[in-house]
């Protein structure tokens, strides 16, 4: 093959509209200013939407391009339609944030796109340079919108504490990264998977030290246990629409690639990582229904929540099988959904002088709000895991996975945990209905911010009555990934 | 491997080598003692004055008095000078004025070293000349010095950016970076005439680059007194001055090599081919430092925002869009250099 | 042969002594001073490798315009070290700890029979371009450009967003800040900005 030959590119072709529609955006925003950010926020929200598009309409089956670095499958499909899902509504909640609070500054949709690009790639990396970079391109972006309110003291202090902590967890995937070179002498990852199957190769010390610090730096990423410092600290000081992104698209993005890399070149090592990802994963369930009690902070409640939902996602991954990537999948999507809607019902805590973050203003929210308060229940139940709402089948099929795995240990703390958890997700709901109000938040609620309460709720609470197109779509991504 | 011995495998070589960097350094610090005083001689014709004429006919021992004044006075320390650095910068700013001409090649064949990065080489040499004015001026714990470093430190960095690029553009269209290959590469057309735009920033970056008028601003009279050289006397002050003047025979040399076609002779027949080309290689190299002069004596000093601008806002995006321009023509004229 | 040992050695050596005394230093300026001394004399390994095109640019991305810009910033900073340095013992141990582990794991590494089955199992799959008919410079663009550009470009967007990242959080549109306009300079008549009076002497204006 001529070595000068263009690289196949339309397997790539989401990935390329949408840099170059950020590229685009850009400009855009650099001549116009300032005054352009909410055009620009439309504007990236449709190029998300043709993204989404474009993946949809992309090459079935399992596709290679770019010297074997950049992979199309069915899995990463499904994950890059939820990031983008994520991210779009993000955007559409951040649009009345950022004029009431001052942040109209058209780097915002930018950057977000940007970051989503670098999600993109994460997802479809096919090889550990790959995989850095895409890594590297997300944080980046994200470290910059967590300051974005550079004013803002809380702000700046996330900024930086996600910032030096991603580097520390960068640092280690790198320091894994090289080892695992240094002993299969690859950076691809069909060629480490051959070289690790290699009898006799899979006690190789080098390759396994590897494994443990790229594990370390992905754990990070997800914010699972012990490496979730960072989450509280982030979450409570990032704009609320930032944490709302925080909290759904870069988490799926990070799962996305912490199932391929643990279930495609590492595969024949699973003895090996499986007890990692069974300790991380207990560790983050039981430290997300503990720590969360106490919180009084909405934002920081959602962060302990978050940690504890990476824990039971983790649980498909420990499984192993196909039947566990399939249960992580769906209980990303129901993830996605269910924290978008919380955290609109977030953003729409606002009186005269701005946001609050408390969760006792949430005190008879019943009856200064009812359908808010209805929406919020709907969440909050469907967090905790009761029937029938998403929640529920989410972790159904994780723990269905993990006791087919026979893992009943890690099955039973996760039940263990999540009745744990359900105590501060239900006080939430005691506080609407039976406390005495306190003022009510401004009115109206915006009409994005409307019809994003809708659909989520909807779909969290009828979820049930038609769940076969989410099940199947997952049953395809995880075939593609364990056969 | 044959064994080699001590006289004939190590100490002759290096004895050569030894004499070889003799025979480049003596000359050059002869030419800079003149180009010193042929500045002063030309900027007096451009003002109407004489200019020195005292010591010797027409003034031409000048330099030699000048030369024994500085070596013979008193080297001063100041107080609170961070004695090492202080010491360290003028040596290390003269040692990189000297051994950019490793590389240079002053006619066919005629080089030290034959490098096949040696426009790199120039490069990276130029961007370190930075280093000597910044530890001058923090090292002499004086307001002015470290001011004059501050902004000489951030001139230096801005221009080598587009520097850079006319560098790459040059490179595209011979497809070596290696010197003596980029002159002979223009044996049919000097790149001057083709990249006349790039040798126009090229030569103004060289300006900003050895902080010469109408970019001295790291050693204004009138704001810094001397910038970074105002703690400096006797030898130090010799030794960046002497720097100076060779860091500018080197940019001039490097210009005539990237662009005025370095040693070869202005046209390819036979009364001009007869000259040596070492002989055409000094005279444009004596061309680009008149102009050097003239542009002293003619133009005022930027003013610190101007300066800025310029290399960021003009000769940035210029250049870079050249690179992008000379990569289309080169391509879709099918002209790229075979290598 | 001796000669490039001599010369590993020199550089090897004043690459460490440099990289100690970066840490070692009281004086922060001084340690940037001797970080340039350690990329130096790496640039002189690299040669000694016969990688000349990546010693060249090490001096000139790292040396003439990252420490540049690095000695700026740290000379200007006003840091009081001594009381910087009283964490340190403090977390000394933590640290001690952490360090020590990492030692072992690498000594575990290099003892163990590991380092046997350092050959890669597979075939190398990246062509590299033959070492001794192309200049290095050429080798490498030849891989970077083709095999390597997809990483090429996604490092090219990594650097765009940390640019665009430094000016979202620097950059401050200052009120009152008069600007030079050379547009509106030009644009300047004589008659909007001179007045002619006539003066009668001992009169005055």
């Amino acid at each position: 093959m001529d070595p000068h030959a263009l690289p196949a590119l339309l397997p790539a072709l989401p990935e390329l509209w949408l840099c170059g529609a950020a590229l685009a955006l850009l400009m855009i925003g650099v001549f116009g200013g300032d005054r352009s950010t909410r055009p620009l926020c439309y504007l990236a929200i449709a190029a998300l939407l043709v993204t989404f598009v474009l993946l949809l309409l992309g090459p079935e089956g399992r596709t290679v391009t770019f010297s074997g670095m950049f992979v199309v499958d069915p899995f990463g499909v499904f994950t890059k339609g939820l990031v983008l899902i994520g991210a779009m509504l993000a955007i559409v909640l951040s649009l009345g944030y950022i004029r009431h609070e001052g942040m109209e500054r058209f780097e915002f949709p930018v950057l977000i796109v940007l970051a989503t690009v670098g999600m993109l790639l994460m997802i479809s990396a096919n090889d550990l340079i790959a995989l850095y970079l895409g890594l590297e391109m997300q944080s980046l972006a994200l470290y910059v919108i967590a300051a974005f309110r550079r004013d803002s003291l809380r702000s700046t202090e996330a900024g930086l504490k996600y910032f030096v902590l991603g580097a520390l967890a960068s640092g280690m995937l790198l320091y894994g990264a090289s080892l695992v070179y240094g002993f299969t002498g690859t950076t691809s990852f069909e060629d480490i998977a051959r070289a690790v199957s290699v009898p006799g190769a899979t006690d190789a010390l080098g390759t396994l030290v590897g494994l443990v610090f790229i594990l370390a730096g992905l754990a990070f990423k997800v914010s699972a246990v012990p490496f979730h410092m960072w989450t509280p600290d982030v979450y409570e000081g990032a704009p609320t629409p930032v944490t709302a992104l925080f909290a759904v698209a870069p988490k799926v993005a990070a799962i996305g690639l912490f199932l391929r890399v643990m279930l495609e070149p590492f595969a024949a090592l699973a003895g090996d990582w499986q007890q990692v990802i069974v300790v991380i994963s207990i560790a983050s369930m039981v430290l997300g229904a503990l720590a969360a009690i106490r919180q009084t902070s909405i934002k920081r409640l959602m962060a302990y929540s978050s940690i504890g939902h990476m824990g039971y996602a983790l649980i498909g991954l420990a499984a192993g099988s196909a039947e566990g990537v399939r249960g992580v999948l769906i209980y990303l999507a129901i993830y996605v959904v269910m924290n978008v809607g919380t955290f609109a019902v977030i953003l729409c805590m606002r009186r005269g002088q701005g946001m609050v973050e408390d969760i006792t203003e949430l005190a008879g929210l019943s009856r200064t709000h009812p359908m808010l308060a209805l929406a919020m229940t709907v969440f909050m139940f469907s967090l905790a895991g009761v029937p029938p709402l998403a929640g529920f089948f989410g972790k159904l099929y994780v723990f269905m996975a993990a006791i087919h795995a026979e893992l009943y240990g890690l099955a039973v703390v996760g039940v263990v945990a999540s009745v744990v958890g359900a105590y501060y997700y239900v006080r939430i709901v005691k506080l609407m209905y039976f406390d005495a109000p306190t003022d009510a938040f401004e009115r109206p609620i915006r009409g994005e911010m409307a019809a994003v309460l809708v659909a989520t709720g909807v779909l969290t609470a009828l979820f049930f009555v038609y769940p076969a197109p989410l099940l199947a779509g997952a049953a395809t991504a995880a075939a593609a990934l364990v056969p | 491997m044959a064994e080699v011995g001590f006289w004939g495998g190590y100490a002759w070589p290096a004895l050569l080598i030894a004499l070889k960097v003799l025979a480049i350094v003596l000359p050059l610090l002869l030419i800079v003692a003149y180009v010193t005083l042929a500045e002063r001689k030309v900027m007096a014709a451009m003002q109407l004055r004489v200019g020195p004429n005292v010591v010797g006919p027409l003034g031409v021992w000048q330099s030699f008095a000048d030369a024994l004044k500085m070596v013979f006075k008193e080297t001063i320390l100041p107080t609170g000078a961070n004695r090492v650095v202080f010491l360290a910068a003028p040596a290390l700013m003269f040692t990189l004025a000297m051994i950019g001409w490793a590389v240079i090649p002053f006619d066919d064949g005629l080089v030290l070293s034959d490098i096949n990065v040696g426009v790199l080489y120039l490069f990276a040499i130029s961007s370190l000349g930075v280093y000597g004015i910044i530890m001058a001026g923090w090292a002499s714990n004086s307001r002015y010095a470290f001011l004059g470093a501050l902004r000489s430190a951030a001139q230096m960095v801005s221009y080598e950016v587009s520097a850079g690029f006319v560098i790459i553009t040059v490179l595209l269209a011979v497809g070596s970076l290696n010197l003596s290959d980029i002159v002979e590469a223009q044996r049919d057309l000097w790149l001057v005439i083709p990249l006349f735009p790039m040798f126009v920033i090229f030569f103004v970056s060289a300006l900003a680059e050895t902080n010469r008028h109408p970019f001295d601003l790291p050693e204004a009279e009138s704001e810094l007194v001397a910038g970074y050289q105002v703690e400096y006397s006797a030898l130090t002050f010799g030794l960046f001055f002497i720097g100076e003047y060779a860091n500018m025979c080197l940019m001039s040399a490097l210009t005539t090599i990237l662009f005025l076609g370095g040693w070869l002779a202005p046209f390819d027949v036979a009364p001009f081919t007869w000259i040596p080309g070492i002989v055409w290689f000094a005279l444009k190299i004596a061309l680009c430092l008149f102009v050097f002069v003239w542009v002293r004596a003619t133009l005022p000093r930027y003013r610190y925002d101007q300066l800025m601008r310029l290399g960021w806002k003009v000769f940035l995006p210029i250049s870079l869009f050249w690179v992008a321009l000379t990569a289309v023509v080169l391509v879709v004229f099918d002209w790229l250099p075979q290598t | 042969m001796i000669v490039q040992a001599i010369a590993f050695y020199a550089f090897a050596a004043v690459t460490l002594a440099a990289a100690v005394m970066v840490i070692a230093a009281r004086n922060p300026v001084h340690s940037v001073l001797f970080l340039i001394l350690a990329f130096f004399n790496s640039a002189g390994l690299m040669v000694l490798l016969g990688a000349e095109f990546l010693a060249m640019i090490l001096v000139i991305v790292y040396v003439g315009a990252v420490a540049v810009l690095f000695l700026f910033v740290v000379m200007m900073l006003d840091i009081n070290f001594a009381e910087l340095r009283q964490g340190f013992l403090q977390y000394l141990p933590i640290g001690g700890v952490i360090g020590l582990v990492l030692l072992a794991e690498l000594l575990l590494l290099l003892g163990s029979d590991a380092i046997g089955s350092i050959a890669p199992a597979v075939a190398s799959s990246a062509p590299t371009p033959p070492i001794n008919e192309v200049t290095n410079t050429a080798a490498l663009g030849e891989l970077l450009y083709t095999r390597y550009v997809y990483l090429f470009q996604a490092a090219g967007i990594v650097l765009l967003i940390a640019m665009v990242g430094a000016i979202v959080l620097t950059l401050r549109q200052r009120v009152g800040v008069r600007k030079q306009s050379v547009g509106k300079q030009l644009r300047r008549r004589r008659e909007a900005a001179v007045e002619l009076k006539k003066v009668v002497p001992r009169g005055g204006v």
